[in-house]
């Protein structure tokens, strides 16, 4: 099972993700309709992108009232049936991270569902900075960066 | 139903050529992806890559032949449409002589061999005019670096202890360098971006350098200075290797970090600090400079002056450096070895000898003057393929009253542009989903061929829209070739490699592996046959040997009229040059050109995002929305307009005549301005 990773090292606030996500489900290139966002904080320079984690135990899936949201088997996903949610919002209050989003013109909650299991801001991304990894490789690659980062501490740059 | 067609291929939705996954339904393009298994952007794909959809199936792509007919378009047959226009080929080369037609070239539809026929027509029809955009792009920064080290060098970013993006914002105008650029920095590599603008790169870099337009060049210098006193050099390669080094070196002497930050704005002791961070990283440093260096009173000599630190670091041809890449023999299509027309004048030479001497391009600036005034001869006919000069180059009002007044003017174009609006005849052309080309990544040493995908019948790709002109011109031994598969077999001849080949090989086909330090054993492709910090070239047309500097003269000469200075053609995610601007999903994402101002200047003026201000500059005005951006974004007094906006159209302020006086690049990232608010009353 793989999930979508964020290197804040990598990610220029290009909004690839952001119009590729938005394309995904309406078709148009809408920021305000991507389930990834990203920012830059000017003052601290800090670029940060951001979406749904897919928790194992979400606190939105827990919460839903309409019982619409469900743990994906096959991508590990955290989804919404649209045909269940009754937009009562419940799932926006409970994200900590402020990852669940409110379809204005359907009126019902929206959240990435990693795109049955080939997510497109991904695919669009073109720093580098978004991964679609398995937990083993994210922290391999962590690892590996860190052993990369040692090692110059010990030659002059 | 059909089943779901797969090819795999190249992107041209911008000159990066990404590989892509193509998938066909019932002879339609229904989706575009990245293709993973690609040896340049290994499967990622921006969205403007996936645009391509959009772009061979727009509704508004022209896919009949129009004939003007007073005022009105009427279609016409497309055999008819090629015997007329060349009809009234000849008439005017008859009447005028051969170099009275020109051949423009433009970038919005093939990859490798677009440009080569072009100029084979030119060549074949007698005229020496073969015109493009590079005449004011690319080319400015490509003979900066020739001049010096003979090449342009590809940037080995992955790398690179040091990267150094100079004037460029991969994000938006080479979405796939920028993996390769934030690699090298995962790798332990600094990154140093130098901007006007705080640009979607600079928001990674370890360093942010917020230098002054145009004044690169002192800066450039003034890192050649700090260089040489700590010593931070490569003896090796400046005594094997190098061509007037002390001559340069002197020079360099007058660039003390206070004069630098006098004439940059950056403060004395960055400079410092900054060429110690590039000198302790060498040689494996990688400079790269963008289209921010051209489009300056002094742009080649401020590009020469980058170029020359790559001699001073001898990170020149070096993993981790800039890499010379090795070429490919495949055949050329140009006829300037064959067919020399020189001695015909074409057009700019005279003024601008060195680039023709050079890229062997006229100088498009010029040939505006030239149909408007017949001199220095009758410039009459125009044959223009996938280019929208109307928009895209300065001083658009002269622009659109020169090909007004052409005699006969063909435009051959995927839709109805600005300029295809001013022709007499417009033909539809085949997007690159439609042609099968060659494409060279030199990165890489690798190449790779498109295949057909789809086609629409009477939009001819670029191949066949010559070959039936010439063989109606009496050149149809130029273009021997069937179609163009037998053109592309006949170009891959003498590598080895076939075409089945290539299409075996989407990934793009490894001709050979990379080789660094090529210079121990061959020589630069130079006149000295040496990395030259001085050109012996430039002094025997009348140049300053050294790279000078000279200030831009809103810095040396700041005119009280025009208080601010604009800079133009800053790249926006979904736009690549004048293109996109007709897709309505584009729209939604960025639906309006704007002017970037700073938080003081929009104070000072009274005015705030949204509201409408008229620019002016001496060549004249335009009106165009404010965005104010943040403070650290761009410096007070600074102001930026991306071009390719029909409705605001910066280049109708740019200066056409304003030149480099080397390469003959138009002053257009340093036009002093006047800014005042649209108030409602102003209106009509």
């Amino acid at each position: 099972m793989r999930f979508i990773t964020m290197d804040i090292k990598k990610c220029v606030v290009c909004r690839n993700c952001e119009y590729a996500c938005s394309f995904q489900h309406t078709g148009d290139f809408n920021r305000a309709d991507s389930n990834i966002r990203v920012a830059y904080h000017d003052d601290i320079k800090i670029c940060l992108p951001q979406t749904c984690m897919h928790c194992e135990d979400a606190w939105c899936m827990e919460i839903c009232p309409a019982a619409a949201i469900t743990k994906n088997e096959e991508t590990g996903a955290v989804e919404i049936d649209s045909g269940r949610c009754a937009g009562c919002k419940m799932c926006i209050l409970a994200c900590p991270f402020g990852n669940i989003h409110f379809d204005k013109s359907n009126l019902i909650s929206r959240k990435c569902n990693l795109c049955k299991g080939e997510p497109q801001c991904v695919a669009a991304c073109i720093s580098g900075a978004l991964q679609y990894v398995t937990a083993g490789d994210s922290c391999r690659n962590n690892r590996e960066i860190f052993q990369r980062f040692m090692a110059t501490l010990h030659t002059p740059l | 139903m059909e089943k779901k067609q797969h090819y795999k291929s190249m992107c041209r939705m911008c000159n990066n050529h990404c590989g892509i996954n193509v998938y066909v339904e019932n002879g339609r393009v229904v989706n575009i992806t990245g293709l993973k298994e690609h040896r340049w952007n290994h499967g990622r794909l921006c969205v403007k890559g996936r645009l391509g959809v959009d772009l061979v199936n727009a509704p508004d792509r022209l896919k009949k032949p129009l004939k003007r007919v007073g005022s009105q378009w009427q279609e016409i047959d497309l055999e008819q449409a090629y015997d007329e226009i060349a009809e009234k080929i000849k008439k005017i080369q008859q009447t005028w002589g051969n170099r009275a037609m020109g051949i423009w070239k433009g970038e919005a539809v093939g990859f490798l061999t677009q440009e080569e026929l072009a100029r084979r027509f030119a060549h074949a029809i007698g005229s020496p005019n073969y015109f493009s955009n590079d005449s004011q792009c690319y080319v400015g920064r490509w003979i900066g670096y020739a001049l010096v080290s003979g090449t342009w060098a590809e940037p080995d970013f992955a790398n690179a202890k040091c990267t150094v993006i100079w004037g460029s914002n991969p994000p938006y105008a080479h979405p796939n360098m920028t993996q390769s650029i934030l690699q090298g920095r995962e790798n332990g590599g600094r990154l140093i971006v130098i901007d006007v603008r705080l640009s979607a790169m600079a928001r990674q870099a370890d360093d942010f350098i917020q230098i002054l337009p145009g004044t690169d060049g002192a800066l450039a210098l003034g890192l050649a200075r700090q260089l040489i006193r700590d010593d931070l050099i490569s003896h090796e390669f400046i005594k094997g290797y190098t061509h007037g080094f002390d001559a340069y070196a002197d020079h360099a002497k007058a660039f003390t970090p206070e004069r630098v930050e006098k004439e940059t704005g950056i403060p004395a002791e960055r400079v410092v600090d900054i060429a110690r961070k590039i000198g302790n990283a060498r040689p494996k440093v990688c400079i790269y400079a963008g289209n921010g260096l051209e489009h300056h009173e002094n742009g080649i000599n401020n590009v020469r002056a980058i170029a020359c630190l790559d001699g001073l670091l001898g990170s020149l041809d070096e993993e981790g450096g800039n890499f010379i890449p090795e070429k490919i023999p495949l055949r050329s299509l140009t006829l300037y070895d064959e067919k020399p027309l020189r001695h015909l004048g074409p057009i700019g030479a005279d003024k601008f000898p060195v680039l023709y001497d050079f890229r062997q391009e006229c100088h498009t600036m010029s040939a505006m003057d030239t149909i408007l005034t017949q001199k220095p001869y009758p410039l009459k006919g125009m044959v223009l393929t996938g280019a929208n000069p109307a928009l895209t180059n300065p001083n658009s009002r002269k622009v659109i009253q020169a090909l007004k007044a052409l005699d006969l003017f063909v435009v051959r174009e995927l839709f109805m542009t600005e300029t295809a609006e001013l022709a007499h005849y417009v033909l539809p052309a085949a997007t690159y989903l439609e042609h099968s080309e060659l494409h060279t990544y030199p990165v890489c040493q690798s190449i790779g061929i498109s295949p057909e995908i789809v086609t629409f019948p009477e939009c001819d790709y670029d191949y066949m829209f010559w070959k039936k002109l010439a063989h109606r011109l009496g050149a149809s031994h130029y273009f021997p070739w069937e179609d163009e598969n037998e053109l592309n077999q006949w170009i891959l001849k003498d590598t080895g490699i076939t075409v089945e080949t290539l299409f075996d090989h989407p990934e793009g086909f490894k001709y050979k592996s990379r080789h660094f330090q090529k210079y121990k054993k061959e020589k630069f492709n130079t006149p000295s046959g040496k990395f030259e910090f001085v050109s012996d070239y430039l002094k025997g047309h009348g140049y300053s040997h050294v790279p000078e500097y000279i200030a831009p003269t809103y810095m040396s000469d700041p005119n009280p009229e025009y208080p601010y200075v604009l800079v133009t053609g800053a790249r926006k995610l979904f736009y690549c040059h004048g293109r996109n601007r007709n897709f309505k999903r584009c729209r939604t994402a960025i639906p309006h050109g704007e002017i970037e101002m700073h938080p003081h200047d929009a104070r000072q003026l009274g005015v705030d995002t949204g509201d409408v201000v008229t620019v002016t500059s001496s060549v004249g005005s335009v009106d165009i929305p404010v965005t104010v951006v943040p403070h650290s974004h761009i410096l007070p007094g600074v102001t930026q307009i991306t071009h390719g906006w029909k409705e605001s159209n910066v280049n109708l302020i740019t200066h056409d005549d304003r030149n480099d006086p080397i390469d003959g690049f138009p002053l257009m990232k340093s036009v002093e301005v006047k800014i005042k608010p649209k108030r409602q009353e102003d209106g009509e």
